[in-house]
């Protein structure tokens, strides 16, 4: 900058430059001042003779990245012609290796299993059978099916609640509206707001009313089904379900804001992980130490009382804390994109 | 004699109840705008549900599964209007031009739910 030359008019360059456009185009005050600045500082012969050979590099290491490029194409060419032949083929040949064996396993599979409808087959009688006969004394549950799904076959459960608890995480993720980092919300929110607000039925006085009295009602009779679960039909999957319907009765009557004081985000991933990870550790130790016989120490209770079963009753609790947390913040997502 | 005048009174509103759920059903397939489809539905919802159930209680072996189906007659017939109510307060807030609709020309779908 300290070389720059405040004497253009006198170079031969903005003077030809303003020769060849006098008359038509006038030199204006911008390109004068364009001009003054791309001028170059005078060059020694060696600085001249080093930028010449610096632009002979250049250029060669340009050709080579040509050439380069040249390859790179026509490999692309290449597979996009012929490998891709090659690949589909060993694809083709691949696949009907493994359907091959597939198929011979499963045959061979097939083939050692009993016939279809024998009734001396060991899953058409013993495992039934077992359940009926040992059922009560194993799992101190009156309802088999309590006793089925939540202690034989607890782990199943588990698998089922956690992919609710999934589905619930993947929705949360692809429907949410977040707020902004200052807490503000962003305009997407406000206009999903105003729009909810513009279709929610919250002032009306009769939804209003009728909800004041069933949503009570509607909580109980799920608490009642999910305590219940081990002696009577039921169970933490339909008393959850008819918890989260009470709750969304709840915010379909008086909006977001009231049902936000006790269902937050924060809430359904607390209550979702300790319930999961409640369900996992205690359904562990169980099979840990109190499979077959062996003694847990926990007591079994006499069947038919309210707290009795071991752990069938508070993991009733936990699968149906999860599916009203899930089916409830479901509603929130698709509704509004938040709590 | 009893059990015949139970099991007449069971049969005769369980009938009677069938009937009005058919008629519901028709109705919900019949009509075209919302609100007339909405009051076949909230009729199935509450009388023949209401006559069904009543027919249950007749038949029913002791007095608590009695009480029982009577609750369930209490809750439908809290829910059901209550729901209709709003699917009709939903249509007006929603739909400006439900006064002008004529019942049954509209056969495009447009402006129905």
């Amino acid at each position: 900058m300290s070389k720059r030359r405040s004497d253009w008019q006198t170079r031969p360059q903005a003077r030809i430059r303003k020769w060849f456009h006098e008359g038509f185009l006038a030199l204006d005050d911008e390109i004068i001042s364009q001009i003054s600045q791309d001028s170059e500082p005078h060059q020694s012969y060696e600085a001249l003779l080093e930028a010449q050979e610096e632009a002979v590099e250049t250029r060669k290491h340009e050709r080579t990245l040509a050439l380069d490029r040249l390859d790179q194409y026509n490999v692309l060419v290449w597979a996009r012609t012929r490998g891709r032949k090659v690949l589909s083929a060993l694809h083709v040949i691949l696949a009907l290796v493994l359907s091959i064996m597939m198929i011979f396993f499963l045959l061979e599979t097939v083939a050692l299993m009993p016939r279809f409808g024998d009734t001396q087959a060991p899953g058409v009688n013993e495992v039934s059978q077992r359940y009926i006969e040992k059922g009560l004394d194993e799992t101190g549950a009156v309802n088999i099916v309590a006793g089925m799904i939540l202690d034989y076959r607890a782990f199943d459960t588990l698998g089922e609640a956690t992919v609710l608890f999934l589905a619930a995480c993947a929705v949360l993720i692809l429907l949410r509206i977040d707020r902004n980092k200052d807490g503000s919300p962003v305009e997407e929110l406000i206009a999903a707001e105003s729009d909810d607000r513009h279709y929610e039925p919250r002032s009306d006085r009769i939804l209003q009313g009728s909800a004041k009295i069933l949503t009570p009602i509607i909580l109980l009779f799920g608490i009642y089904i999910i305590l219940n679960g081990h002696l009577s039909p039921g169970g933490g999957f339909s008393g959850g379900a008819i918890i989260s319907a009470g709750l969304i009765l709840y915010l379909n009557a008086f909006g977001f804001e009231k049902s936000g004081r006790f269902f937050t985000n924060k809430t359904f991933v607390m209550v979702s992980f300790f319930s999961l990870s409640f369900y996992g550790i205690a359904k562990t130790y169980s099979f840990y130490f109190g499979a077959n016989g062996l003694d847990s120490g926990i007591p079994l209770g006499t069947p038919g009382a309210i707290i009795s079963a071991g752990l069938i009753m508070p993991l009733n609790i936990a699968v149906g804390l999860v599916v009203a947390c899930t089916m409830y913040i479901f509603y929130a997502l698709f509704r509004k994109g938040g709590l | 004699m009893l059990e015949w005048l139970r099991f007449i009174l069971t049969a005769g509103f369980l009938l009677s109840g069938l009937m009005i759920l058919i008629t519901a059903v028709f109705g919900v397939y019949k009509f075209d705008y919302v609100l007339n489809r909405m009051h076949a539905a909230a009729m199935g919802d509450t009388l023949g549900i209401l006559f069904c159930l009543l027919g249950l209680t007749f038949s029913s072996p002791d007095i608590w599964m009695a009480l029982k189906l009577l609750l369930i007659i209490a809750f439908l017939w809290f829910s059901s209007p209550v729901s209709s109510h709003l699917i009709a307060r939903l249509e007006v807030t929603i739909n400006p031009m439900w006064q002008q609709l004529p019942p049954k020309t509209d056969r495009s779908g447009e402006g129905n739910l």
